[in-house]
């Protein structure tokens, strides 16, 4: 199993001696069995982006061939130096508050705008430091998932 | 039970996991469960319960099942003799049982003019302080343009909508200049929940256990109080877990517990269920917070501990039975907590998270029970509650239910999203809530945006992905994954990667 890189979040994982035996495959439920014990999982995911949820909680974990990890890091290489990020809604709701407006300067992780949603109210942050160059959205507004919020640059 | 049904047929006027466990009582009573649906819940779990379930308008809930219009023609069409609101919606809404009684049809709850006194918080605080029952010191008026009062009371306070319930429109406020922009987002979202953006003021209580009593009462004056659920695990204000009993109060706390409530109760017109709400502080001291005149999300708890059906009496009393001897006196055995789960992130600030549930593995066996409205390869609406399921279980004490909890909690198994699930396996092994030793801002202090994975996690999850790669009839063929670092392939990729 060397050839693949284990990621969850930025650290490498590896892989240890436990053998996965399916349960549900189409569900991606399946158990992991080793050191004389039987751990339940649910297994999602294709190619090189995967999802297992362990002990209730579901975690990305990336797994990828050695040409698919080069191809990632020139596609990185390639974005760091790109212009604008739009900042898109993750969930529908209607927005119920914008504290930004064009021109101001944010820093990372700073409140751009609240949309309420699932009777909560979910604020959306700045998801690095830039200049507010666009505004799409009012107070008021029903948003879409991935529905275009504001521009930073 | 009953040999002959107190009704031949109730409307359910909700939808997911309720509507179901409402409809399971009505078929044990011999009554056809009739349903309701927004276009969004055609095919629903809850419809598919019902005998027969009518459309009552588009997917979002203010044009269906908060339409009390399009609520009530269902009942007249359907045929149906009473309306069981559920909770949420329009269950404390005292024009709506208003318009039930108008109609003809029985309004399975408290009556109208309960829903009126109680609704408003502001008011209930009011009665309950002249019943004599403890109230949070605070105002007892709406807070407006002076704040002098905020000073007066002690900083930290706490703001709540007059109208308010569930969490929404509450504020706390730690420092005075921080008190402008804290009423304003408590009025907007009080607003925006209730239609009314009045807010009050308490000082804050802290820490704080969040204990609740069930009271059931029957139209002839029968008053049963059914033990209390200690509440105190909560994120935003919104509980996640319950359990009875209390684990922070003894048997004096709660005899006062329960006078209090009994007294709240006095202040209306009660009959059917409620809960009353109240804080217990360090020293076991009650304040009143709120009575709320429906069923409540976490009964099942206070059904498993006496073994009464709580639904069943409400429709009970609702056709005129009397509450008898062993209902009003009901003893309480073992035992019982409940979970909550929420399709919500618990790692990045409890957000409500979207998508379709894939894997639905629900557990099963002794002490365990699930009351859900959802299903494997099931879309979530996001137009409605994020509540997934509620996971109840009931042993001899407490730490055997706990034990029962983690084993029920490790044979349930939710794809596609986030859940709770991974916060509710930690909180089980918490030393601070298996000694029963937690208060109301535990999570916050606790959990924070979770612990990191441990070196057996991420092994697990990193050779379960690597196995499910490999066994996957899309993943890659045998000699890509074993291309040598020096092929053409690699030193191509590597020049692209270079050049950008």
């Amino acid at each position: 199993m060397s050839e693949f890189e284990v990621r969850i979040g930025d650290e490498i994982a590896t892989p240890g001696d436990w053998r996965l035996e399916w349960d549900d495959p189409d569900h991606g439920l399946a158990r992991l069995l080793g050191d004389g014990r039987a751990v339940p999982v649910i297994v999602e995911g294709s190619g090189s982006e995967w999802f297992v949820t362990l002990h209730g909680r579901r975690i990305p974990v990336s797994v990828r061939t050695w040409r698919e990890r080069l191809m990632a890091e020139a596609e990185r290489a390639a974005t760091v130096h790109s212009g604008p990020v739009a900042v898109k809604a993750t969930l529908p709701g209607l927005v119920v508050a914008v504290v930004v407006a064009v021109g101001d300067e944010v820093e990372e992780g700073a409140p751009l705008l609240t949309i309420e949603a699932m009777k909560m109210q979910n604020e959306v942050r700045a998801p690095r430091a830039g200049r507010v160059i666009e505004v799409s959205v009012a107070s008021g507004v029903a948003v879409a998932t991935g529905a275009a919020l504001l521009k930073l640059e | 039970m009953a040999s002959t049904p107190p009704f031949a047929r109730v409307l359910v006027a909700n939808r997911g996991e309720i509507a179901i466990r409402v409809m399971r009582a009505c078929r044990e009573l011999g009554i056809s469960p009739i349903g309701v649906h927004s276009d969004a819940d055609v095919d629903a779990l809850h419809v598919r319960a019902a005998d027969h379930s009518e459309r009552i308008g588009p997917p979002s809930a203010a044009e269906s099942y908060l339409s009390i219009d399009a609520i009530i023609d269902a009942a007249r069409r359907s045929g149906a003799e009473a309306i069981h609101p559920g909770y949420g919606f329009l269950s404390e809404n005292a024009g709506f049982a208003s318009a039930v009684e108008a109609a003809g049809l029985a309004f399975i709850g408290p009556p109208a003019s309960a829903l009126e006194a109680l609704g408003n918080k502001l008011a209930a605080r009011r009665s309950a302080a002249a019943a004599g029952v403890p109230i949070v010191p605070g105002t007892t008026v709406a807070l407006e343009e002076d704040t002098s009062a905020v000073a007066e009371i002690g900083l930290p306070v706490m703001l709540k909508a007059a109208a308010g319930g569930g969490g929404r429109g509450m504020r706390r406020v730690d420092r005075l200049e921080d008190l402008a922009e804290a009423m304003a987002a408590a009025r907007r979202e009080a607003a925006a929940a209730f239609g009314d953006g009045t807010i009050y003021v308490e000082r804050l209580v802290s820490p704080a256990r969040h204990v609740e009593v069930q009271l059931l009462g029957d139209r002839h004056g029968g008053l049963a109080v059914l033990g209390e659920r200690d509440c105190s695990v909560q994120r935003r204000h919104q509980k996640l877990v319950e359990e009875s009993p209390s684990p922070a109060i003894d048997e004096e706390a709660r005899e006062a517990l329960f006078d209090s409530a009994r007294r709240v109760a006095g202040t209306v017109d009660f009959h059917n269920a409620a809960t009353v709400e109240f804080l217990v502080d360090e020293d076991r001291n009650h304040y009143f917070l709120e009575m709320n005149t429906r069923l409540q999300v976490e009964h099942g708890v206070t059904e498993l501990v006496t073994g009464l059906d709580l639904v069943a009496w409400q429709i009970r009393v609702a056709a005129g039975e009397r509450l008898p001897s062993d209902v009003l006196e009901a003893p309480r055995h073992g035992h019982a907590i409940e979970v909550r789960i929420y399709a919500e992130d618990p790692y990045d600030g409890f957000r409500p998270t979207t998508g379709r549930v894939t894997a639905w593995r629900m557990p099963d066996g002794p002490g365990v029970r699930v009351d859900a409205g959802m299903e494997a390869d099931t879309d979530l609406r996001t137009e409605y509650d994020p509540l997934l399921a509620k996971l109840m279980v009931h042993a001899d004490d407490r730490a055997a239910a706990v034990a029962r909890l983690r084993r029920a909690l490790d044979e349930t198994l939710i794809g596609g999203l986030q859940t709770d699930a991974g916060f509710l396996r930690w909180l089980v092994d918490e030393p601070s809530f298996t000694a029963g030793d937690y208060d109301t801002g535990f999570i916050g202090r606790a959990w924070g945006d979770g612990p990191a994975l441990i070196p057996e996690e991420r092994t697990l999850v990193a050779t379960a992905a690597v196995a499910a790669r490999m066994a996957a009839p899309t993943g890659p063929t045998s000699s890509e994954v074993t291309r040598p670092a020096g092929s053409d392939w690699g030193r191509l990729a590597r020049r692209e990667a270079l050049r950008r």
